[in-house]
């Protein structure tokens, strides 16, 4: 063995640091509500909630920091597979899927489940056709793996500038959904709030890289699922008397088919001149929990199904990943993990939204206008929910109560008259899993510029050395997303679900071309990415000015972009020359799962080669 | 008549190859089958309960993410599998 080559041993102690972690968070909840208890402000236990576990974050982040190049860009290839599942899954959901999935999943119930179903699918769909053979390549970014793959610098460049729109949209969505939280519930103004996530997630990025990310990632996950299952466990018991929540919401949803009915609300049917999916600002519920296909037909449904699947497969931020773990084996398990993670979430956000609509619904139905519930007054005071009785009939029915889609899961422990601590708790744990996220889509972001464009670009040996070609990305993009974040008025979920349609049609075809068809070559791959990208960008910008069925339109723009680049990608591989030797050869050496990555064994050539030169020309 | 038959440079490499190409069919397109079929059902199943779900809600909302979990360790396994034949063939030649 080279003497590059490193052990690939995981920490043997991670169980106990991650049990500690464990622990910190469950402790700080428990004595946060003693204090509540004792009389604490609910202000001063929000900000206890919060900013503790971002000190435990970045205290992780600092004792992960690294000057290492393989620990920076791979976290030493030797993080365990459930560990790497955790980063993976949080990245997967982010802030987006934790707050706005869940709020959506109330506006259109039954409709909303294709979101959660193609993230896991996806997930799968990656597991089997692209994670394994990306571990065995061993690059340290998508578009390098193409450029090395194809040897083919220009390739590698195309590939670096298409991914910037996906992870550019995911990076400033999750950094929205973060400074949204701290807005709510540190004294911050927004555009403080956003500044103030911003350096906080570049901060965990800076330090070490991958290295950091994957242990700040795995410690905010954790706290995300404590977070999430606490209070809804507390939910589940007061209402159903069983603490399973996703097997228990079964139980109340005569209760809530009833309570729609109080309130006025009717079957709706679909319709083409609005946009199915609810937008960020406070708006009246306007379909039935359990009616299919209201709001989405049964065709769009799919289709929305089929363009998550494929965008989850292929984003660059979950790629990213894929070189973490000691085998290609860790690796498959990785995303197994991952994909058990996030379909964990995914059965469990339902059943915070139909509690939250149960409780809400049920207590504006009983309640006459003149005598609001307590929880809806505290509501409006954080812009989170609008009520009046518009109509004059003495209540408030279903079409006067307006709730912002993001602000559900926050809403659930208060319409419940919950401790405020565990208010506090899950939009701290929403908080995390947003930062999770963020600092994926920082840290692809700001590697690929660094790594696949100025280090192509320029190869002076007197250019910047690649950990600080690295850092000045990863300062350069976390600058760029806060001032998009101030001038623009972004949608969360809108954003991510054009960004998985952008990684979809751009990545989907080469990728599967790439890894699947050994014929394929550079035109080809060419040919695939700029195809894919042309009719998903080439929709985007129609459909920004068009209005209507935006997120529809962009996810069958998403699949025709796939499929137009399958078709363009073989067409241009057969039209021009046969690969060269060196491309068939690392393509058998890519499905082959045993051995050194490939891109570590080039390296340690490259080292010896270089020991060797130097070592003649001192004799 | 007689047909040349090309014989393989590396046959355990091509068995690897093969076995890897069929079960990434398999897993896929049963995935996929299994959503398409939950959503074509789903108004239908809807007039069935199980634990208190309408069948096809049921479905969409945990029995099909069930399904991919199994689907995904599963894949997992049998995928360690034909690599770990293939290591063996390696380590026979």
């Amino acid at each position: 063995m080279s003497g590059h080559s490193r052990l690939r041993t995981p920490n043997p102690h991670l169980g106990a640091y991650y049990g500690i972690v464990t622990s910190a968070v469950v402790s700080l909840v428990i004595v946060l509500a003693m204090l509540e208890q004792l009389g604490w402000s609910e202000a001063l236990i929000a900000e206890a909630m919060i900013a503790v576990p971002l000190v435990l974050y970045l205290i992780i982040a600092a004792g992960a920091h690294t000057l290492n190049v393989e620990d920076f860009f791979t976290s030493g290839r030797r993080v365990p597979s459930v560990f790497n599942g955790f980063a993976l899954a949080a990245t997967a959901v982010g802030g987006v899927g934790f707050f706005a999935y869940t709020g959506t999943v109330f506006f259109l119930g039954f409709d909303a489940l294709a979101i959660g179903l193609g993230w896991t699918a996806g997930l799968l769909l990656t597991a089997v056709l692209f994670v394994p053979y990306l571990r065995k390549a061993g690059s340290y970014t998508l578009p390098s793996f193409l450029g090395h793959r194809f040897r083919s610098r220009y390739l590698r460049m195309t590939a670096s500038v298409l991914q910037l729109p996906p992870t550019a949209l995911l990076l400033a969505a999750e950094l929205k959904i973060a400074a949204m939280v701290a807005s709510l519930f540190l004294p911050l103004s927004f555009s403080l709030a956003v500044i103030f996530v911003a350096v906080v997630v570049a901060a965990s990025v800076l330090l070490g890289g991958m290295r950091s990310l994957t242990w700040t990632g795995s410690a905010e996950f954790i706290t995300g699922a404590i977070g999430l299952a606490t209070p809804l466990i507390i939910a589940s018991i007061l209402l159903t008397n069983l603490p399973v929540p996703q097997f228990t919401y079964g139980e109340t949803l005569s209760s809530l088919h009833n309570a729609e009915i109080t309130t006025g609300l009717t079957p709706v049917a679909p319709d083409i001149s609005a946009s199915p999916l609810p937008g960020a600002a406070p708006l009246p519920v306007t379909k039935p929990f359990l009616e299919p296909f209201g709001s989405l037909s049964e065709a769009e449904f799919a289709v929305l199904f089929f363009s998550l699947a494929l965008g989850t497969a292929c984003l660059p931020s979950l790629l990213v990943r894929s070189g973490v773990t000691g085998s290609v084996n860790d690796q498959r398990r990785s995303v197994a993990w991952a994909l058990l993670f996030v379909a964990l979430f995914a059965m469990t956000a339902p059943a915070i939204a139909a509690f939250a609509k149960l409780v809400m619904f049920q207590d504006i139905a009983q309640a006459p206008a003149s005598a609001l519930p307590a929880w809806l007054t505290e509501l409006s005071g954080r812009h989170l929910v609008q009520a009046g009785d518009a109509n004059g009939d003495g209540a408030i029915g279903a079409s006067e109560l307006h709730v912002a889609r993001d602000g559900i899961a926050i809403a659930l422990p208060m319409a419940m008259k919950l401790p405020y601590v565990l208010t506090a708790l899950i939009a701290a744990s929403g908080m995390a899993v947003a930062l999770a996220a963020a600092g994926s889509h920082l840290f692809t972001l700001s590697t690929s510029l660094a790594e696949d464009l100025y280090r192509v670009l320029d190869r002076r040996p007197t250019a910047l050395p690649r950990l600080i070609a690295a850092w000045a990305a990863i300062g350069a993009s976390a600058l760029a997303a806060c001032v998009f974040l101030l001038i623009a008025d972004l949608d969360p979920l809108r954003a991510a679900l054009t960004a998985f349609a952008f990684a979809g049609s751009t990545f989907f075809a080469p990728l599967l071309l790439a890894i699947w068809w050994p014929r394929c070559t550079a035109q080809g791959a060419f040919a695939a990415l700029g195809a894919g990208f042309l009719v998903i960008a080439a929709t985007t910008v129609m459909s920004a000015f068009g209005g209507g069925h935006a997120a529809i339109t962009t996810a069958i723009a998403s699949l025709g972009g796939s499929a137009l680049g399958l078709v363009a990608g073989i067409a241009a591989s057969l039209f021009r020359r046969r690969p060269s030797e060196a491309e068939m050869i690392y393509c058998e050496e890519m499905r082959d799962p045993e051995g050194e990555a490939i891109y570590d064994r080039a390296q340690a050539r490259a080292a010896a080669v270089a020991a060797a030169s130097a070592a003649a020309s001192s004799q | 008549m007689t047909t040349d038959v090309p014989v393989s440079d590396n046959p355990a490499r091509d068995r690897h190859q093969l076995g890897t190409l069929i079960l990434a069919i398999a897993i896929i397109t049963g995935a996929l089958l299994a959503v398409s079929l939950a959503i074509a059902t789903a108004t239908f199943l809807n007039q069935y309960w199980f634990l208190h779900f309408p069948l096809g809600f049921y479905l969409l909302a945990q029995g099909v993410l069930i399904f991919l979990i199994a689907a995904a360790f599963w894949f997992t396994r049998m995928q360690e599998h034909i690599d770990h034949k293939r290591s063996e063939s390696g380590e026979l030649s």
